[in-house]
């Protein structure tokens, strides 16, 4: 089931791509399926099963085609399903060939989340970029090629160094292959071992993003498609988070508490820099991608905490993110389509006319704020509670983006819908119902219900705090 | 021994059947011969032939250049028909030709003499000389020049490497060592005359106007099949002179030089058949960093199945496009909307060049460095990989002039012939061999030495 599970979606991208007549009927046909195998892989791991396989794919260099789910894997692997059937079900005006590049990308997403082995990861991580640089390329704005170029640099070069931290993992570490489990067995230690750290942490800065890798973020929003499908398959591929999660802090415990107080100050200056940039923004994308960042930040300060409770709420804000992130993508691609600008300004005032629409508004920016009850809460304080444990001062730092969050995010929720003068606009269409529906019923039930996802994770969270030490 | 008769033959038929017979009767029956050549080269997979008294030593490590070589021949073969056609370009030389330098190349990559190298040095390189004039135009001719002055050059000093060779170590065939100021110049001049076949900062500076002069079917060939018999040459030599002392610091010299000039230069040009010929030098580079292993055989051979497939693939496209006089980068935009499988071919085709997986390029790059890395050589690694990452620059710029900007002419461009043939089939393979890398790379394994 785990091998339907990752190649659907690229089997149904590539036949989306081949017919463009019907690409929208394939793409929601495949998404859904997709989403209905995540869910009972879901159900299954939760009943115990990790769906576990592995064959030889080059055996002589000691790679495998390794699979599998554990906790964090299962809990992201959920976000990815359920984002891209909403971006897929919301997105009904794209180019035919988006779709199919959509599809493909998921493939490539739920295949780095499953990868038992680290070359795997690195095939499934890359290929991922070539839908994305594609949708980008083809069908993004006036400064798509800039934007492009800036991402593709910034990805291709951290990913190229992680390449030569891989190979000096396996064999000056010693371990007999690439698999996850022969590599912890074998830690790279010493000035060799900070180099390889060094190597894995700028490949998985640039895709967190963390300042001051982050630079490519906002252009890569900007520029690409206004429907939004390309900005929410970007925000599911943004895995440093991950990256970290299952590979860079369990393989390197030694290198990273030695880096540990630095990198705790970047991800709360990232947090605090980007909820201050997108205070300033008056373009919906680029106010998005800044509070993504600023987001990611709070994350990566609970990850690096190495407590338990923060690695839960780390890997907790990026499943819950990739949701209200992605639906408030979505979200400034209907109110391009209505208005035809990203631009805050000229909108305002929408919520007479538009009730319905302002309401969804609500409930996003709420999301994003981390209003209790709602899916952004829990992560946010699992993070901050664990953060407070391994630098008390950081974690204020980063409270203030919380509270900033607040502020950039409510502020331009008024300006859109409470401003004078009003606009008139049409109200959500069916399609916006449906993908509003859906989007709220899962932010409502990840903010209510939490319990079942952080369990599954907590396993994996408390065995890495283990190995680093428990961040004290 | 049933490979070195089938191409012979194949070269000796198609040069006197040529006087009578059709070019497409010609063509044909290269394929043929090319055809029946992998046929062999299947049936004694693996199994070491040697004859003339060793002089002819066909190895697994000399199969799998071989097998190199006549993949980048089929695709050149197939590719070229409407090249031909649209250009009225001279009948059927081409064939023959190309037969009798793979022929060459087969020698030059099966014997450990260095008399004997030299000789297939030379039959590879004659026909080229010719094939690079073979359109009869000013910068055809300027090409043609070139290369033969800067081939005699490396031919030159070959020579001089095998008398100093001779001098230090009192014989011809490879795998003796010398010492001493003679050796030492010996192992020198033995690799700079290789270097300039194979494209090395700084033996390199004939390849962009060679490449950009010559008619785009054998601007394939050459990057190809000639490279992958100039590399099997270099790395006998490189490999049975061992790599300690000076000769390291050359080859890490040369390396470095490739990788970094190659991709730094290639960003500027603005001219698609230059672009990838800088891009092949700087390919080059990635391949000799396999010579930094203990094992080098298995990965130097994948790099350059790999690498002839996805660069051949490339050429393959532009020579559907080249009206004569190369291919600007504006005349390669709305590709995709021009012809599917030409936007399909370059698009996968110039992703492999930039080693991106799944397709076979990411596998020939993590097969080399992994070689060097196992050699220990963690530094020359990281540093490649660096050239690679400045690499995908301008491959996204190829890339994006074909895929994201509007074309100034819309006309469908009209394939023929085998054409559509040679361009999906690399297109499959690039693919497949990607998805499935252990199907690629068994082929190498059985190359467990590159001197014996």
């Amino acid at each position: 089931m785990i091998h339907a599970l990752i190649f659907l979606p690229l089997i149904f991208g590539v036949l989306a791509l081949l017919n463009p007549s019907s690409a929208r009927a394939l793409g929601l046909v495949g998404s859904f399926l997709t989403l209905l195998l995540g869910v009972a892989s879901f159900g299954g791991f939760l009943g115990g099963t990790d769906y576990a396989f592995h064959t030889p794919l080059l055996a002589e260099a000691g790679v495998y085609y390794a699979v599998g789910w554990d906790g964090v894997g299962a809990v992201l692997m959920l976000a990815v399903v359920v984002t891209t059937f909403i971006a897929l079900l919301a997105a009904h005006d794209v180019p035919p060939a988006m779709v199919g590049l959509a599809l493909m990308m998921e493939t490539g997403l739920l295949g780095l989340l499953a990868a038992q082995d680290l070359v795997l990861f690195y095939v499934f991580f890359e290929a991922t970029l070539i839908p994305s640089l594609l949708m980008l390329g083809l069908f993004g704005g006036a400064g798509r090629v800039r934007a492009l170029i800036k991402f593709a640099i910034f990805t291709l070069v951290g990913s190229l160094l992680m390449l030569a931290g891989i190979l000096a993992v396996r064999y000056l570490g010693g371990a007999p292959s690439f698999l996850l489990g022969d590599l912890l067995a074998h830690p790279l230690g010493g000035s060799v071992g900070v180099w390889a750290f060094v190597a894995f942490l700028l490949a998985f800065m640039v895709k967190t993003p963390l300042f001051p890798l982050h630079v490519w973020l906002p252009d890569f929003h900007a520029e690409n498609h206004p429907s939004g499908l390309a900005d929410v398959m970007g925000t599911l591929y943004k895995v440093g988070l991950f990256g970290f999660f299952r590979w860079t802090l369990p393989l390197f415990p030694e290198a990273f508490a030695l880096f540990q107080p630095y990198l705790l100050a970047l991800a709360a200056l990232t947090a605090v820099g980007a909820a201050w940039i997108a205070y300033a923004q008056t373009d919906w994308k680029r106010l998005l991608a800044y509070g993504a960042l600023s987001h990611m930040g709070i994350g990566a300060l609970g990850l690096f905490s190495g407590t338990p409770e923060g690695a839960v709420g780390a890997i907790f804000l990026l499943a819950a993110s990739a949701v209200y992130t992605g639906g408030l993508f979505l979200f400034a691609g209907g109110l391009y389509r209505r208005f035809g600008t990203m631009d805050l300004r000229p909108t305002s005032g929408l919520a007479k006319s538009a009730p319905a629409l302002a309401a969804l508004g609500l409930i996003l920016v709420l999301a994003m704020v981390g209003l209790p009850g709602l899916s952004g809460f829990p992560g946010e304080f699992m993070n901050l509670l664990g953060a407070w444990q391994a630098s008390p001062s950081w974690t204020f730092v980063g409270f203030l983006a919380v509270i900033a969050a607040a502020a950039y995010a409510l502020n331009a929720y008024q300006q859109v819908f409470h401003n004078a003068p009003e606009r008139p606009a049409a109200d959500l269409d069916a399609v916006e119902w449906q993908w509003g529906t859906l989007a709220t019923l899962v932010i409502v039930f990840m903010g209510v219900y939490p319990k079942l996802f952080t369990s599954a994770i907590l396993p994996a969270a408390e065995a890495l705090a283990a190995v680093l030490g428990g961040g004290r | 021994m049933t490979t070195l008769w089938i191409l012979f033959l194949t070269a000796l038929v198609t040069t006197f059947s040529g006087f009578f017979a059709p070019p497409r009767t010609i063509k044909a029956l290269t394929l043929v011969g090319m055809a029946a050549t992998l046929v062999s080269l299947a049936f004694g997979w693996g199994e070491t032939v040697v004859a003339y008294g060793g002089m002819y030593t066909f190895d697994a490590f000399a199969q799998g250049i071989t097998l190199v070589m006549v993949v980048g021949a089929m695709i050149a073969l197939l590719a070229d028909c409407d090249y031909h056609k649209r250009l009225g370009w001279p009948a059927f030389e081409y064939y023959p030709l190309v037969a009798f330098a793979v022929l060459g190349g087969h020698v030059m990559a099966s014997t450990p003499h260095l008399g004997v190298m030299i000789v297939g040095l030379e039959i590879l390189s004659i026909p080229l000389y010719a094939l690079a004039a073979s359109r009869r135009s000013e910068r055809g001719f300027e090409a043609s020049l070139k290369y033969f002055l800067l081939g005699a050059v490396a031919a030159a000093f070959f020579l001089y490497g095998i008398a100093l060779y001779f001098g230090a170590t009192g014989g011809f065939v490879l795998g003796a060592q010398g010492s001493g100021l003679v050796w030492a110049a010996a192992v020198m001049m033995l690799m700079a005359g290789l270097a300039f076949k194979a494209a090395l900062v700084p033996f390199h500076w004939w390849t962009p106007d060679v490449y950009q002069g010559s008619p785009s079917p054998v601007t394939l060939f050459m990057a190809t099949a000639v490279k992958a018999a100039a590399f099997a040459a270099f790395a006998r030599v490189v490999v049975s002179v061992g790599l300690g002392g000076p000769a390291f610091y050359a080859l890490a010299a040369l390396v470095l030089l490739t990788v970094f000039w190659g991709n730094l230069v290639a960003m500027v040009q603005g001219e698609a058949k230059r672009m990838l010929a800088y891009s092949s030098v700087a390919h080059a580079g990635y391949i000799a960093v396999a010579l930094f292993g203990p094992n080098p055989a298995p990965a130097l051979g994948y790099y350059l199945l790999a690498y002839a497939l996805s660069t051949g693939l490339a050429f393959a496209v532009l020579a559907q496009l080249d009206e004569g006089e190369g291919v600007p980068l504006r005349s390669l935009a709305g590709l995709w909307g021009r012809s599917p499988l030409l936007g399909l071919g370059w698009t996968v085709a110039l992703l492999s060049l930039a080693g991106l997986p799944p397709l076979v390029g990411f596998w020939g790059k993590y097969m080399v460095f992994l070689e060097a890395a196992r050699g220990g050589q963690y530094l020359i690694v990281a540093l490649a990989l660096f050239a690679a990452a400045i690499a995908a620059y301008y491959y996204l710029r190829l890339l994006g002039a074909a895929l994201f900007s509007k074309a100034e002419k819309a006309e469908p461009v009209a394939l023929s012939g085998s054409a559509p043939v040679g361009i999906a089939l690399a297109t499959v393979l690039v693919v497949l061999l990607g998805v499935l890398p252990g199907l690629g790379y068994g082929l190498f394994t059985a190359a467990s030495a590159i001197i014996r």
